[in-house]
């Protein structure tokens, strides 16, 4: 029976506009992000050519081409950053989405009144969740695919196994906010509640715990650069670094995409002490929120007539 | 119905209570009605007639009490009791972005029907309302919504009917089309307990009917024993009750 809610859940986000549009809009920026990369690639090689040309007519030696000391993946190093912004809150939307758009028709009391446990209907929207979010960034992973396959680079197949644990975490990442928000929709209700609630939940891990670990311009903390440097030389940030560092999840995605991708600056320690642990455990916690919140959601349909 | 007999009352019910922050909103009800019956259960808006069917249907649990929906307890046997009910909420709007076709094929399987596409033919055939099969929910106006709904209470045809308001809305020829469906679902011997302030539905359309005033059951008693009450009568009976209740 989730299976049946999970499919009649998935078909009705198919027809959300909201959704349809949020998933438009990641795509497209994480093609953007592509083809970022993709042009400074082309730049840096075009200027290298140029280099080589005069380098060799003046005699002097050739140094190598830097893109070569590049990890083949450092091309897409902007697809984390376009995760940690449209996927999860497009994660956000859909957990909204989930709770909400049975609660609008007024089919809770009909679900409720059928002989199907509310465990299992909240299996069931948990379960259309990871599938959405699993799509999202199935999408992301085919338009990085492509990117990759046109770009004067070489891909090994470890390379390969890189992207694909790369989009795993971002799959991770996008679908703890969305459990986190499909708990919030069935404790809240109303769509203004539900969304405000998990929107700032996702403005506190994204921009106030990096802030408060380390990085004094907030924004940093998702630009895949400027975020893997260390924690200024403060007590205070090193105290809130330690006591911060393991439940500042975006920080912790940063690092693990970096190290994925192949990007992270040699010697840069995680905030947290295991940061595929602080994820894993956020995702634990909020599967068992979204699940708890579902499972005992008001089913009447609302205030008696 | 295995653990059921034909003998046991399609509804019973023995101090149903509920209550929740001090405030009572049912108060212990006990009543009993027969398979077949129609029963109109009367009161004033906030009397406790939706926070009753909610219990009987297990959308609640009771704070005392118990109450047996087709031989089944709400407490110890609500999936029982949740396969062998339909209900009607007062607004049920249903899959907007669906067509009838599609909302009513998944309360199908949801209800565990065997073979969903012929049970929805079947459903749309008997509510005549085939020509909205392919339409969108969405469009359609509180009447045609309230057939649909009522589509999807009987689609696993269900021993009782629970339907909450169900002329809530409908203009006359909508309250006429469905006292037809319901005259049409009790000559199939389906039980059904209707929540109305209608006068004029449970003079027309039930066998037996309950009157509540704030959370207590005031009267109780088969239309036969009103013979000679018309629609004014029962309104001087009603507000009688109520008012007598409230003093």
């Amino acid at each position: 029976m989730s299976t049946l809610i999970a499919k009649q859940a998935l078909r009705g986000l198919a027809r959300d506009r909201g959704v349809a549009l949020l998933a438009a809009i990641l795509a497209v920026m994480v093609a953007v992000s592509a083809f970022l990369g993709w042009s400074a690639t082309q730049t840096v090689n075009a200027i290298y050519a140029q280099a080589v040309g005069w380098l060799t007519a003046q005699g002097a030696p050739v140094p190598p081409n830097p893109l070569h000391e590049m990890p083949p993946l450092a091309s897409l190093r902007n697809l984390p950053v376009y995760v940690s912004f449209l996927g999860a809150f497009a994660a956000i939307v859909i957990g909204q989405a989930l709770v909400e758009t049975d609660r609008r028709a007024g089919v809770l009391p009909l679900i409720g009144t059928r002989a199907v446990t509310a465990a299992t209907v909240a299996k069931g929207r948990m379960l259309a969740l990871t599938v959405a979010t699993g799509a999202l960034m199935s999408v992301a992973g085919l338009v990085s695919i492509l990117a990759l396959l046109t770009l004067p680079i070489q891909m090994g197949l470890a390379d390969w196994f890189s992207l694909a644990a790369a989009l795993a975490l971002g799959w991770l990442y996008m679908t703890i906010f969305g459990l986190l928000s499909l708990g919030l929709a069935a404790r809240l209700p109303g769509t203004a509640a539900g969304l405000l609630a998990g929107t700032v939940a996702w403005l506190a891990i994204t921009f106030v715990l990096p802030a408060l670990t380390g990085n004094v311009n907030p924004t940093a903390a998702i630009n895949p650069v400027s975020a893997l440097a260390s924690v200024p030389d403060m007590p205070v940030f090193h105290w809130l670094s330690r006591l911060l560092g393991p439940v500042s999840l975006s920080e912790a995605f940063g690092w693990l995409e970096a190290r994925a991708m192949g990007y992270l600056p040699a010697g840069l320690a995680p905030r947290a002490p295991l940061p595929l642990l602080s994820l894993g455990l956020a995702f634990a916690a909020s599967a068992a929120f979204a699940l708890h919140a579902n499972a005992t959601l008001d089913q009447t349909g609302g205030p008696d007539a | 119905m295995p653990g059921t007999r034909p003998t046991d009352p399609a509804i019973a019910t023995q101090g149903l209570t509920l209550s929740y922050g001090g405030h009572t909103a049912l108060h212990p009800l006990t009543l009993e009605i027969p398979r077949g019956e129609v029963f109109g259960f009367l009161g004033h808006n906030g009397a406790g007639k939706t926070t009753t069917i909610r219990l009987l249907t297990t959308l609640l649990s009771p704070s005392d009490g118990t109450a047996q929906v087709a031989g089944h307890d709400v407490n110890t046997e609500a999936m029982q009791v949740r396969a062998a009910i339909g209900y009607l909420p007062e607004n049920v709007r249903l899959y907007d972005r669906f067509t009838t076709r599609e909302n009513l094929t998944f309360f199908a399987r949801l209800s565990g029907v065997e073979d969903p596409a012929a049970q929805v033919d079947r459903s749309l055939r008997f509510l005549r309302i085939t020509e909205l099969a392919d339409r969108r929910v969405g469009t359609f106006s509180k009447g045609m919504r309230q057939r649909v709904g009522l589509a999807q209470a009987i689609l696993h045809d269900p021993q009782v009917l629970f339907l909450d308001e169900p002329t809530s809305g409908l203009d006359p020829m909508g309250v006429r089309a469905l006292r037809e469906i319901i005259d049409r679902l009790r000559d199939r011997g389906m039980t059904i307990f209707m929540n109305t302030h209608l006068l004029s539905e449970v003079a027309r359309s039930c066998t037996s009917i309950g009157v509540l005033a704030h959370g207590r059951l005031v009267f109780h008693d088969r239309i036969s024993a009103l013979d000679g009450y018309d629609e004014r009568a029962l309104e001087e009976l009603y507000v009688g009750v109520a008012q007598e209740d409230a003093a």
